[in-house]
């Protein structure tokens, strides 16, 4: 044993090599979050697993939300859409590493993954000029070089997410067409068609849609368990009432909707904002800033388990137990079954997502 | 005990008094601001549909006249986008804008060309592409240099015709949808199961509201302005009819009379709210650039940057003032809408 460290730390010390930091470094947060500051700047900021802030970076511009390298402690933080910068932000150091900006005519939509291998980062874009989703494609170890794009397989690419243990990414086609010359206005609602597109190397390998009678329900966020199922929730852009907001699928099955009884569903106000498996992923979290609500689904049997109520809800993510929260209020803390456990931060509006590390 | 209660109904009072006169405020805006708007929209447009039937050159000015008291009316009335106007797509059959990609000149182009025989029947019409519908659409057909005189004149006169009598059945159809049922269903919210509550539907007319002054400031005025290094006077809102300027105005216009309905009882909110209006108004009428091609200059430009700006203080005051007072959640995260 002695023998042996002593021999590998040998080898390295010979090939000059010190041992790069991991994410198990201490001083590492647990969570990536956005926010906007009482003066009116931006900030994306670390925060502890006792939901402590380890560090706070200002932001050019409205961020969104976050993707976290699946080896070193290094996360890519998005604007908001239609933003065109990405920061690579040292996640010990807190300091920015490098710069993304999205190639002309392309625009981000705030989301982005690795590839399993820590070497590749996909980004949701928008080329807007065609109207069609693009995936980037950038090479993180020519410091986020700029390497090739394909196209999303829908309109309104938004959330990207890698499958586990694969370089199979699910990609939520919101299916909302925009331009930037117009603001956020919504271009084409009467024919949006929104779905969920799996990807390997570039090519789509299936596509999950929703039922024609439900196409005004955008397909925005996702969260991916262990196992490899695929939780999404939607955004209704039609009148009146949608059926559902979140649902479930997995490669090669059939989209499953959660059954929510009609005043729980029509207190999320048609807008699921954010998603999340919890750590056992037998719980799906979905978050309403527009009802205030939050909603825990068996992920199982997708039937309502849980509501909560919290002003601004916006940003969840697992926990070893349970979930952590935040709003635009500023509210942060844990859900566990219906106990929320909440500070109030005074000097951060948390923003959309908080991104689990 | 006495003395509390009393002193417990006169704190109470204010509030009671609030509450009875807001009830008011569903009835006043569907009766006074929704349903005239509608009937208007749909009288302006059955007249129009039968101007086109005795004069459909694009020349013509009876026709444009017609034209024009229709599109006003259509421009009085879309920000209230829901119920009646959602129902197969009818707001968006009236209004096909902004279209970022050139979708109406290119389907009206490829209708004119192939002499297509669905423009022979209004009903039929309605199954083409909504980008060749509505107000825009026939924008094109009456204004622009090329689609205006495009292809056989006999077939565009059809078109024409057909054109205005789809937008006459479509926006009668809204009125006969608000005034058969939708204003009953928001009048009595609390026995219809499109609202749950009084408040809901409070809601859904404050959200039209806010949605209606973002659209103005971020699409009719942001479209031209683009940016400072590349202003885009050709992306300004029907244009080719010289109206970006005034419709800027009619939806001012228009969503001041319903924030006014919207305060209620609360008359110095109402008041707060009208001279927020009648700033953005007092440029308006000051500016004079009915195509707002004056963004390529940098003086005008600068008019009509503080127009929008203006026009944004408008949706803020609405947003922390009028929403509140109304139940409905303005925070970080529920107006982000992402």
């Amino acid at each position: 044993m002695q023998n042996g460290r002593r021999s590998f730390l040998g080898g390295v010390l010979a090939a000059g090599l010190i041992p790069k930091p991991t994410w198990a470094d201490a001083g590492a947060p647990a969570y990536l979050a956005a926010a906007a500051t009482p003066d009116g700047s931006y900030v994306l900021c670390g925060i502890g697993d006792d939901f402590n802030i380890v560090f706070e970076l200002p932001l050019p511009a409205r961020g969104h939300a976050a993707a976290a390298h699946p080896i070193r402690p290094e996360a890519v933080a998005f604007a908001r859409r239609p933003g065109t910068f990405a920061l690579v932000i040292d996640c010990v150091s807190g300091q920015i590493k490098a710069q993304l900006h999205s190639p002309e005519g392309r625009h981000f939509y705030g989301h982005g993954a690795f590839s399993q291998d820590g070497n590749w980062l996909l980004t949701t874009e928008n080329d807007y000029e065609a109207g069609r989703g693009r995936i980037g494609v950038w090479d993180a170890a020519q410091n986020y070089k700029r390497v090739g794009e394909f196209d999303s397989g829908g309109i309104g690419p938004h959330e990207i997410k890698r499958l586990p243990a694969s370089d199979t990414f699910v990609v939520a086609n919101g299916g909302i067409d925009t331009h930037p010359d117009s603001g956020r206005t919504k271009l084409n609602i009467p024919t949006m068609r929104p779905n969920l597109a799996y990807f390997k190397e570039g090519e789509i390998v299936e596509t999950a849609t929703i039922p024609q009678d439900m196409h005004k329900n955008s397909i925005r966020h996702i969260a991916v368990s262990a196992a490899g199922s695929v939780a999404f929730g939607m955004q209704w852009q039609g009148d009146g009432h949608p059926t559902a907001l979140v649902g479930q699928h997995q490669l090669g099955g059939d989209v499953v909707f959660a059954q929510t009884p009609e005043n729980a569903l029509r207190d999320m106000e048609g807008y699921i904002g954010s998603i999340a498996y919890a750590a056992d992923g037998k719980t799906i979290a979905v978050t309403s800033p527009r009802g205030g609500k939050v909603h825990t689904y068996d992920a199982q049997k997708m039937t309502l388990r849980d509501v909560s109520d919290l002003r601004d809800v916006c940003g969840i993510a697992p926990r070893p137990q349970g979930f952590a929260l935040t709003a635009g209020s500023g509210d942060m803390g844990y859900l566990l079954g219906k106990r929320q456990q909440l500070n109030a931060d005074p000097q951060h509006q948390w923003d959309n997502h908080l991104v689990a590390l | 005990m006495r003395h509390f209660l009393f002193a417990a109904a006169l704190t109470c009072l204010p509030a009671l008094a609030i509450a009875q006169a807001d009830d008011h405020v569903i009835t006043d805006t569907v009766e006074q601001h929704i349903l005239p708007r509608f009937k208007t929209l749909a009288d302006t447009s059955q007249t129009l549909a039968a101007t086109a039937q005795t004069d459909c050159a694009a020349s013509s000015a009876p026709l444009r006249a017609a034209y024009s008291d229709a599109f006003d009316a259509w421009v009085a009335a879309s920000h209230l986008r829901f119920g009646p106007t959602e129902v197969e797509d009818r707001a968006f059959a009236l209004a096909f804008w902004p279209d970022s990609r050139g979708a109406t000149p290119k389907s009206l182009s490829a209708l004119i060309q192939a002499q297509d025989p669905i423009a022979l029947d209004a009903q039929e019409y309605s199954q083409v592409t909504i980008a060749a519908r509505g107000f825009y659409a026939l924008e094109f057909l009456l204004y622009d240099d090329d689609l205006n005189t495009a292809g056989d004149a006999a077939y565009h006169c059809t078109l024409v015709k057909t054109v205005t009598a789809d937008i006459a059945a479509t926006s009668a159809a809204i009125l006969q949808d608000w005034q058969t049922d939708y204003a009953g269903r928001m009048m009595d919210a609390d026995t219809s199961d499109t609202y749950r509550s009084k408040d809901e539907v409070r809601q859904e007319l404050f959200k039209s509201l806010t949605a209606g002054l973002q659209f103005t400031a971020e699409t009719r005025l942001g479209r031209p302005l683009g940016t400072y290094d590349r202003p885009r006077a050709t992306r300004a809102e029907a244009r080719r009819a010289g109206r970006s300027e005034r419709h800027v105005i009619l939806s001012l216009q228009s969503t001041k009379d319903m924030a006014i309905h919207l305060a209620g009882s609360d008359t110095a909110l109402a008041q707060r709210a009208a001279h927020e209006f009648d700033t953005a108004l007092a440029q308006l009428a000051e500016l004079d650039d009915p195509d707002f091609s004056g963004v390529d200059t940098p003086a005008s430009r600068l008019k009509l940057e503080v127009i929008q700006q203006s026009v944004e203080a408008i949706r803020t005051l609405a947003l922390q003032e009028i929403g509140p007072k109304l139940g409905v959640a303005s925070g970080f995260n529920a107006l982000d809408g992402d």
